[in-house]
């Protein structure tokens, strides 16, 4: 049995991607929820398997909810589904540790087969995305004494590369040929280059939160 | 000759100012060289031709002629009252006796020369008389400084013995404060008129003319920096200067006014009331030009002008030169100190003008103990009256090196004053620069503000409604229409809001989109881009329209062509993005060619090439696929707001 979170806050479209989820996962159990407030609650009480996220809820972001499943429930697969496509709104989700996204409006047909790649470990990876995340590495490369404590990340050059052809518009399929890698092994690059930036991600916030700390005694 | 050496060098002066110590020192020392000798280059030849008389029968009585029937004793001349007759006011006859021997063959005109009489005098020639001075009786006219030149007329000498008598009206010393003033005949002199007549112009010009001229200077120049220190509060020491310098000219209006409307009395009381003030203003001028204000100078001085006169009047005309006397003492120690304080200021400042002025100082202290000295031993000589012209001298160079100081300050205050000015427009131009970019950064902010607020809007509003019809509708056709209306509203808030896209992301996001989309549909794609990087970027308007036009030629080539490949190529050539998307299909059908707009949104791509200043070209033949040729010029669409 799988447990599937389910956040989104327009009734209709909850109906029919709760009908969408059940196709791919007929035997899976799903809590609704219309409100960050909810999921929540509902994450404190459940463990889940599978998260499906949008971002703009009436109480606030559903970030803050990718953030608590990966906080508390680290196994769980956080996916954001949302009206936005552009990496202003979904680099943040993917920092707080969700493991894809798919556009809502797209045709049933293509939700689907988007949503068995993420659940078979591929996750989509936008051009726009794959800029944003070099960019964000690259500032990373800056020497910070202060968080020699912390885990330090960083990409490898393979991640790197997948991430520059990402960047120049190739498919995932089409890097693989290119790098005469299977299609499996491009997968795991773009899910390493996921978590590695949701731990980086963490370890900058922790920084952060760090820093405050001390200056806020 | 010393006069003649000297006039060369002194030929720089008009044009240079002195400038530093030694300069002024040099300037100082010519002048005062140069008064002597011109006295004694002309006063030499006089002596030879004249016969001077150093004795006379004097007797003291008040008669209109020479008492014959007194006993007159004979008196050294010069005749010193205050020494022969202390006490006694005159009048005086003096009486003596010349031939003129072949005075009428030779044709000369005689001439009698009186050095000094004081105060007036009448001349009488075998007894007619011959010349007078002026008024004999109160109030008398003032001769003390005027030397006389009578001319002896040829028709009242005889062949024989002369008799020159000479009625002279004084004052005893007690009744005048300076001894310049007190009643004496000097010795005489008889000899041609033009050997005598040099002499008296000369000794006219010494005491009369040329004070004159210095004290006129003074009294203008004087006024002048009176003004000028009083409308400038900073600068009150020009004040006392112009006060120092009119005072000075006041002592020395007596040269002009001979014939005073009151008496003796009257006359050596006002003069005693300069006095003070003439102190005040030296003193208070060195004070504040030291830059030193003494409160208890500002009381006491003003005080003295008061108590001075008084004691004149309380001490009565008997003792008048005693008390002015120790008063003169008493207001030349003032002064002196006064001199004293500026000199040990200005060393302790380090001023450059520390050694001229404390040459000018001793020079004018040197001329104030002469005369203090000649006053107490009653002596004149050629330096006591050269002294008595050194002292108004000096004021004036004084006065000239003020105004020069003065001059220069308002010079440097004016360019300081423009400086400041210059100062004052750049600050005020980069305060009106950085209020013009911080106005034009706080529309930017309210601007982007607004735009992300509308984006939200539109998301969260039509967004929703429109995503609510893709996925509710029943009509296929509806969800389509819906869909494509919301990649529409997606595209225009980021036309909207956007920021610009760098051409070589602008190429992979079209790539991953285009690829994609034709994988899915199973048509096989050939992309081919420049593969260096680009640094052109575009707007986001242009990126947003031309994004709109690749995905309505790939939407035809899904749904219309029935091709099996489709390649696109995109290329920078002079400037221009070329974007050609060609196709193995079916061409457009030949019944379709006149309206090509009908589903094929071909008007509305190239409407969208035109608004980028670009053009959309389709090429098209049945069997032979499609080519659709989108020329944007690079810099216009980067352009485009």
């Amino acid at each position: 049995m799988t447990n599937i979170l389910l956040l989104e806050d327009l009734p209709q479209i909850r109906t029919w991607l709760s009908s969408l989820v059940l196709q791919v996962f007929p035997d899976a159990q799903i809590a609704e929820a219309a409100r960050v407030h909810d999921a929540l609650g509902l994450v404190s009480a459940i463990k889940f398997d599978l998260a499906l996220v949008d971002l703009g809820l009436p109480d606030g972001s559903g970030v803050d909810v990718v953030a608590a499943l990966r906080e508390h429930q680290p196994e769980t697969q956080s996916v954001v589904v949302t009206i936005h496509d552009d990496d202003e709104h979904l680099f943040p989700a993917l920092q707080a540790g969700a493991f894809g996204y798919i556009l809502k409006e797209q045709p049933r047909e293509l939700i689907i087969e988007q949503l068995q790649r993420i659940s078979q470990g591929e996750p989509p990876l936008s051009p726009s995305i794959a800029r944003r995340v070099m960019a964000y590495f690259a500032s990373k490369t800056k020497p910070q004494p202060a968080s020699s404590a912390l885990p330090h990340v960083s990409l490898t050059d393979r991640e790197t590369e997948v991430l520059l052809r990402v960047a120049k518009g190739y498919t995932l399929p089409e890097i693989g040929q290119q790098l005469t890698l299977s299609r499996h092994t491009i997968a795991d690059y773009v899910k390493q280059i996921y978590r590695k930036l949701n731990v980086s991600s963490r370890a900058e916030a922790a920084l952060e939160a760090q820093r405050m700390g001390l200056f806020g005694r | 000759m010393q006069c003649r050496c000297l006039s060369p060098l002194a030929g720089p002066r008009g044009r240079g100012r002195p400038r530093g110590g030694r300069r002024a020192a040099l300037w100082l020392g010519l002048w005062l060289a140069w008064w002597p000798g011109l006295w004694l280059a002309a006063a030499a030849p006089a002596q030879a031709r004249s016969v001077t008389i150093q004795s006379a029968q004097a007797v003291a009585t008040d008669s209109a002629r020479f008492p014959a029937d007194l006993a007159a004793p004979t008196v050294e001349l010069p005749d010193d009252w205050s020494v022969s007759r202390p006490g006694q006011a005159g009048p005086v006859w003096y009486r003596l006796n010349f031939t003129a021997p072949g005075l009428h063959d030779r044709g000369e005109l005689l001439a009698l020369y009186i050095e000094r009489v004081c105060t007036n005098l009448e001349v009488h020639l075998n007894g007619q008389l011959l010349h007078s001075g002026g008024r004999m009786s109160e109030p008398v006219t003032q001769n003390c400084n005027h030397p006389q030149l009578v001319g002896l007329p040829a028709g009242l000498i005889g062949p024989g013995l002369n008799t020159l008598d000479l009625k002279v009206v004084g004052r005893p010393l007690s009744q005048v404060a300076s001894r310049h003033r007190a009643g004496g005949l000097s010795a005489l002199q008889i000899g041609p008129q033009s050997t005598l007549e040099p002499v008296h112009a000369q000794q006219v010009a010494l005491k009369v003319s040329v004070p004159q001229a210095i004290s006129a200077t003074l009294l203008l120049m004087g006024g002048f920096m009176f003004v000028l220190g009083w409308i400038n509060r900073r600068e009150r020491h020009l004040a006392y200067f112009g006060a120092l310098s009119m005072v000075w000219a006041l002592v020395e209006a007596r040269l002009w006014l001979r014939d005073l409307p009151f008496g003796n009395a009257t006359a050596e009381l006002l003069l005693g009331a300069l006095l003070p003030l003439l102190t005040l203003a030296s003193v208070q001028f060195l004070l504040r030009y030291a830059h030193h204000r003494s409160r208890w100078a500002d009381i006491a001085l003003p005080l003295q002008c008061l108590l001075m006169p008084a004691t004149l009047l309380l001490a009565g005309p008997g003792r008048l030169h005693a008390v002015a006397g120790a008063w003169h003492l008493l207001l030349a120690l003032q002064v002196l100190a006064a001199a004293a304080f500026y000199l040990r200021t200005l060393r302790r400042l380090r001023g450059r003008s520390f050694w001229p002025m404390a040459l000018l100082m001793a020079v004018a202290a040197a001329a104030l103990a002469l005369e203090f000295v000649s006053q107490r031993f009653g002596f004149s000589s050629l330096l006591t009256q050269v002294a008595q012209i050194v002292t108004p001298l000096l004021m004036v160079l004084m006065g000239l090196r003020l105004l020069q100081q003065h001059g220069r300050a308002l010079q440097a205050a004016e360019e300081s004053k423009a400086d400041l000015e210059q100062r004052i427009r750049d600050a005020t131009a980069e305060i009106e620069r950085n209020f013009t970019q911080l106005a034009e950064l706080r529309v930017e902010k309210v601007t982007e503000r607004e735009r992300k607020r509308i984006a939200a809007d539109l998301h969260d509003d039509l967004g929703a409604k429109l995503l609510t019809i893709v996925h509710t509708s029943e009509s296929e056709r509806i969800s389509t229409l819906a869909r494509e209306a919301l990649e529409e509203m997606r595209l225009s808030v980021r036309g909207l809001t956007g920021k610009p896209v760098r051409l070589i992301d602008a190429l992979g996001d079209w790539r991953a989109e285009v690829v994609a989309r034709l994988g899915q549909a199973g048509i096989e794609a050939d992309w081919s881009s420049p593969p260096e990087e680009l640094p052109q970027t575009l707007s986001a308007r242009a990126f947003v329209q031309t994004t709109r036009i690749l995905r309505e030629a790939v939407s035809n080539v899904i749904k219309h062509s029935g091709a099996t490949h489709c390649s696109l190529s995109c290329a920078l050539a002079d400037g221009d993005v070329q974007i050609v998307v060609r196709d193995n299909g079916n061409g457009i059908p030949m019944e379709l060619d006149g309206r090509l707009d009908r589903g094929h949104g071909m008007a509305s791509m190239k409407q969208r090439a035109k608004q980028l200043q670009g053009q959309c070209l389709v090429e098209s033949g049945p069997g032979y696929g499609t080519v659709i040729r989108l020329t944007l010029p690079l810099n216009r669409a980067t352009e485009a707001a």
